[in-house]
């Protein structure tokens, strides 16, 4: 009995110091793996910045109007965020790939679908980053042109192609990221449709006399208003 | 060549034979024995691919040649092709060209906006330059205290703290220049910019001045309003000037951000005239505009203006439309923000020069309350207050224009 319980033991110890001895090398492989991507992800970081700061990207993202959301949003500047972003993707690959160098059957097959799924996930950041510059840029300019030219709702404006542009991109990148893919495009169309066609019977028929009277100030009086107003030359 | 005029443009209203019969019948009263060509630039033209400069031609003149007068030599006609009507820039560039090709001594230009042409206005600008060697001539007109309002209080004021330019209309219609300062900015590297192919006028009169070329002002009569059209889209004014003198400021920034300078540009003949008549400007809606402008595009000027003064204009908004006032100082410093914003381009440049308007008719009804009573003299005055005030603040903007924009994190 007691031989018994002793040999247990000793073949149970010879098993988990076998274990070790074939898990110690992978895991000190993974190891290095994490810590040359960490090395590598640290230098694509940096040169990433450095390229974006010679392209004068910050620039470009201000004037656009993109820094501006990143800020309320508590986001660094555009060519930092991108090249933190860099970072963290080169070295969640190299953990990945370490990862999956320890052996485990189950796990690998989820690490190769997280690998697959990093490229979706980096153009769907894209189409975020683009559709928000492209929605400030647009609404920016929209409201001046309706405040120039003295229109009540400019702000209801601006907001409106704020807004529409958005959705737009959200709908885009959710697309790209394939989650709930037929929905999202369902919902889209139905929703911008809606408000089209609401737009659509509410300013042609029930709102014939605001737009006869909005079309006759936009065309009609806005000539005889700048007559009103000094020569500038 | 002795004297070349050239037609950077003709205005639809008046055809361009009248403003050719004008300078023909100015080169036969005053210039008889000079030789003269008319430059013209033809952008109706649908032959042709492009540019084509057409061969000289000779005009004997036969309308309306006044009795006993005759120039003792021909009249040439260059004809420059387009197929478009060409962009100011274009244009000018042309005429400088043909003007350095055919050496002449003395040029003008008239543009569409030429709305008072005569022989004797034509003589004003070409004189000057060919028999007392001036580089530069720019008109001075008589015209209503109420018009050329942005160029009274923003373009004139500024361009003369800026850049010591003495120079009332830097945006003229029509202005006179010698061969050596059409070659010079014939060189320059500047054509292809959007902001000199839309208006050139400011830089050239600009780069007289910095470039120390000999400038004068010489008085062409009344400044009437184009026939036949509304008044131009004051955006689109403000796009075409401010942007364009914004662009000269950050292009010449080397002659004005370490460096005063002050030339001087005499008048000859009258200085500018005012007149009084009474108008019937509609200063409420003025006014309204500016309210609104300012409230709703408070995110706009919150990231150009620095946030002193988007506050005190922000206050200012508040005041019943009796009791506003736009103070010289506060548009002045306003105005140094918009410039060094252009400079950083801390948003879209365009948008920056829009977002002027407002502030611009605040000014404008703020000009119109205190001067409906004013004497031109007092106008005098109160524009001299205005250049200082200028002048006063130009270090404010060294500052702001040297400033590293953040980028906050």
């Amino acid at each position: 009995m007691r031989e018994t319980i002793m040999q247990g033991l000793q073949q149970a110890y010879s098993n988990f110091v076998h274990m070790i001895g074939e898990f110690l090398p992978h895991f000190l492989v993974m190891l290095i793996i994490i810590a040359l991507g960490f090395v590598v992800a640290l230098a694509l970081k940096y040169l990433l910045r450095t390229l974006l700061r010679l392209t004068r990207l910050d620039r470009v993202s201000e004037e656009a109007g993109a820094s501006r959301v990143l800020r309320m949003a508590h986001l660094p500047a555009m060519s930092e965020l991108l090249s933190r972003s860099l970072f963290w993707v080169t070295w969640f690959a190299f953990i990945l790939v370490g990862l999956s160098m320890l052996g485990v059957a189950s796990l690998q097959e989820q690490i190769a679908r997280l690998l697959r799924f990093l490229p979706e996930v980096f153009v769907a950041i894209l189409i975020m980053f683009l559709g928000v510059a492209i929605a400030n840029f647009l609404s920016r300019a929209a409201l001046l042109a309706a405040v120039n030219a003295g229109h009540a709702s400019a702000r209801i404006v601006a907001w409106a192609i704020r807004f529409v542009i958005w959705i737009l991109a959200i709908t885009m990148t959710l697309e790209e990221l394939g989650l709930a893919k037929q929905t999202v495009i369902s919902a889209f169309s139905i929703v911008f449709g809606a408000t089209m066609l609401g737009l659509a019977i509410a300013f042609g028929l029930g709102g014939q006399d605001m737009a006869r009277r909005f079309l006759e100030k936009y065309w009609g009086d806005t000539r005889r208003d700048r007559d009103k107003e000094p020569q500038p030359l | 060549m002795d004297l070349l005029v050239g037609i950077s443009s003709h205005n639809p209203a008046a055809p361009v034979h009248q403003a050719m019969q004008v300078i023909e019948q100015s080169f036969q009263q005053n210039f008889m024995r000079q030789r003269v060509v008319i430059v013209l630039m033809d952008g109706g033209s649908k032959d042709g691919d492009g540019l084509a400069i057409a061969p000289v031609e000779s005009s004997p003149l036969k309308i309306g040649r006044p009795p006993g007068i005759t120039s003792l030599r021909t009249i040439h006609r260059v004809t420059a092709s387009f197929l478009t009507e060409p962009l100011p820039g274009v244009a000018l560039r042309t005429i400088l060209a043909v003007a350095d090709l055919l050496r002449a001594r003395a040029c003008a230009v008239v543009t569409s906006n030429s709305t008072n042409l005569t022989p004797d206005s034509i003589a004003r600008l070409l004189i000057p330059v060919y028999r007392e060697n001036f580089d530069y001539v720019a008109p001075l007109y008589r015209r209503h205290k109420f018009q050329g309002l942005l160029i009274r209080n923003l373009l004139y004021p500024m361009s003369r703290a800026v850049f010591g330019c003495p120079i009332r209309e830097i945006y003229p219609s029509e202005w006179g220049f010698s061969a050596s300062l059409g070659a010079h900015c014939l060189n320059q590297n500047v054509w292809h910019d959007e902001a000199i192919r839309a208006r050139p006028e400011a830089w050239m009169a600009i780069s007289a001045v910095t470039s120390d070329y000999r400038c004068c002002q010489a008085y062409l009569g009344d400044k009437m309003p184009i026939a036949g059209g509304p008044n131009p889209d004051i955006v689109e004014i403000l796009r075409q000037t401010v942007g364009s003198l914004f662009w000269c400021l950050e292009k010449e920034q080397d002659v004005w951000v370490d460096h005063d300078k002050s030339v001087s540009a005499p008048a000859l003949g009258p200085a500018q005239e005012l007149t009084s008549e009474p108008t019937d400007m509609d200063r409420h809606r003025i006014f309204e505009m500016f309210r609104s402008g300012v409230t709703n595009l408070e995110p706009v000027l919150s990231s150009i203006l620095d946030p002193e003064t988007h506050a005190e204009i922000k206050s200012i908004v508040e005041l019943e439309e009796g009791k506003f006032r736009f103070r010289p100082d506060l548009w002045v410093r306003a105005l140094y923000d918009f410039a060094a914003s252009y400079h950083h381009a801390v948003i879209n440049r365009d948008h920056i020069v829009q977002a002027l308007a407002p502030l611009y008719r605040g000014m404008t009804h703020s000009f119109l309350v205190e001067h409906s009573d004013s004497s031109p003299a007092e106008i005098e005055a109160a524009d001299e207050m205005l250049c200082s005030e200028f002048e006063l603040q130009k270090p404010y903007l060294r500052e702001r224009w040297k400033a590293k924009v953040e980028v906050k994190s």
